[in-house]
């Protein structure tokens, strides 16, 4: 016999297995969880905002249907977290932040109305930095809901922006959640919390409900238990949508039958991310992470990126064109009711970019495109650590000096920019602890490979646990 | 995995406790520089990227990696 503990850690296939043949029923598990999440979310300062109510009138409709035999996929009456800047009508929607604190749309996220679908259950927003740190954030308090605290260590950052939906996954408080990166803001907190995560190709999930920070650069993208479950997951989410400028109008079929086997890939990666920029304590744990990938058949060599200037494009675009978006709260005093006093900075600074900088930034852009393209056709996926080590302190400025001396060879270590310069996929796979906390790997690859790294993910996960670790006291 | 009710029950039961958990760590007061330096610094920061960019050489006929259709 399982514990119920097991029930909050439970994969989606099995969560399906118990509502479809009974065992539990959907009203159930939403309580289960509802109340999981109001007792546990504050310890992590994950939750934002409870939607109980909301979830059991949903959750009951799923058993009104599964009672009928009608079964809609693995996701129906499976309970999730949203980050809260993804809409729900009538509910309030803070954007983590203090000047948006009673906002209230009339309308659902894209992703939420796909997801409510197909049976899917939303039980809670979940925290975020405030305005997902676009205008930079020197603490980690940067949010409405107070600073993320890591289910690991709770003297430990969560890691950003997405913070409530990597903690409350990483704690077993939903079995997944819905966050969204710029840049970094899905790999981050997946990495430190040590939960599987997918960043989407910019464009494969619709952004209509979801806060604009940058619109080139946002993607939405699940948190859950194992590369399975974020398959399963992308399926539903993904998808063409006329009310996104930025759709590609492409769907996502999940199909692991028909993935290229995993010794046919070659993964590209830089020896000195591992050696050198890793930390100390996390270096032997990418070691045996990397023996594991090559013990399932995949072929790593060595690669390089592109040389450009990746944080000075990055920051140009997300700043010119987050200034645009916030024009009007930057130009008010309500700029100053924001938690951190480098966002409010930041966003002021950024109405200074001229339009010539941006469009400079974006033609750069053009050719961070053609030049990954290139190197795609040599390597199927990149592969470097998610971040080089484990979670900062909560207290400590997140624009500290690294420690230690700055490799001359920057390896793949602007990575996170580079990559969503380009618009591309990335899956977060937990390999192991350093210093009792998670450290992960980030597997890169061309837009619309989604399957590709899923079936890297899915192989490595075969081979290790630890996507299934739990915190402890959770 | 099978799960019984009653066990169910216990768990949610023990959630209450669980939720008298202890105050999260004390945080060391935020250093910041004052908002007109923060400000000032922040400006720098875009002046210093525009010039980057701006001594960046790239071929003329590199279009931005956006469209614009009818």
């Amino acid at each position: 016999m399982a514990e119920v503990g097991d029930l909050f850690f439970a994969a989606i296939p099995e969560l399906n297995r118990l509502l479809v043949s009974r065992e539990i029923s959907a009203v159930e598990l939403a309580r289960a969880v509802a109340a999981r999440l109001q007792s546990l979310g504050p310890r992590y300062n994950a939750l934002a905002l409870l939607l109980e109510p909301q979830a059991i009138r949903s959750a009951k409709a799923v058993d009104a249907d599964l009672k009928r035999g009608r079964t809609r996929g693995p996701l129906q009456g499976i309970p999730y977290g949203a980050k809260d800047l993804l809409s729900f009508a009538g509910q309030l929607t803070t954007w983590g932040a203090k000047p948006y604190a009673g906002q209230v749309f009339d309308h659902d996220a894209a992703v939420i109305s796909r997801l409510t679908g197909v049976g899917s259950v939303l039980v809670g927003k979940l925290s975020t930095v405030e305005l997902a740190g676009g205008g930079g954030y020197r603490y980690a308090t940067a949010s409405l809901q107070g600073p993320g605290l890591n289910p690991w260590d709770r003297t430990r950052w969560s890691g950003g922006s997405s913070s409530g939906p990597a903690a409350a996954v990483a704690a077993g408080l939903v079995p997944f959640a819905i966050g969204s990166e710029t840049s970094g803001s899905i790999v981050t907190p997946a990495s430190y919390c040590g939960v599987t995560a997918l960043r989407p190709t910019y464009g494969l999930v619709s952004r209509y409900g979801a806060m604009a920070l940058s619109w080139t650069l946002d993607k939405v993208g699940p948190f859950a238990r194992s590369a399975e479950d974020c398959g399963l997951i992308l399926h539903e989410i993904a998808g063409s949508d006329s009310r996104d400028p930025g759709s590609a109008d492409k769907n996502f079929y999940y199909a692991p039958q028909f993935a290229r086997p995993v010794k046919d890939l070659r993964a590209g990666f830089a020896v000195v991310d591992f050696s050198a920029w890793a930390e100390p304590a996390a270096r032997p744990v990418f070691e045996a992470a990397l023996a594991v990938l090559q013990e399932s058949g995949l072929q790593l060599v060595a690669a390089k990126l592109p040389e450009f200037p990746y944080d000075q494009v990055i920051s140009t675009v997300i700043g010119a064109e987050e200034a645009s978006v916030f024009e009007s709260l930057i130009r008010s005093p309500q700029v100053d009711q924001l938690g951190d006093a480098i966002q409010i900075a930041g966003l002021k600074a950024n109405l200074d970019i001229p339009a010539t900088a941006y469009l400079k930034a974006m033609r750069i852009r053009r050719l961070i495109q053609e030049q990954f393209r290139e190197l795609f056709t040599g390597v199927d996926a990149l592969v470097a650590p998610g971040r080089m080590g484990i979670a900062t302190p909560v207290a400590e400025p997140l624009d500290s000096d690294r420690p230690g001396p700055v490799p001359q060879d920057p390896g793949m270590s602007d990575l996170i920019p580079a990559a969503n310069l380009a618009g591309l996929p990335a899956l977060v796979l937990p390999c192991g602890f350093a210093e009792g906390l998670p450290v992960a790997l980030q597997v890169v690859g061309p837009p619309f490979s989604e399957n590709l790294l899923l079936a890297i993910g899915r192989e490595f996960q075969q081979r290790t646990d630890w996507h299934r670790r739990r915190p402890p006291g959770t | 995995m099978k799960i019984t009710r009653r066990a169910m029950t216990a768990v949610l039961a023990s959630l209450g406790a669980q939720a008298q958990t202890p105050a999260r760590p004390a945080l060391t007061a935020e250093i910041t520089a004052g908002p007109e330096a923060e400000l000032q610094s922040a400006r720098e920061q875009v002046r210093a990227n525009v010039t980057a960019l701006s001594q960046f050489e790239i071929p003329m006929s590199t279009e931005p990696a956006f469209e614009f259709k009818a």
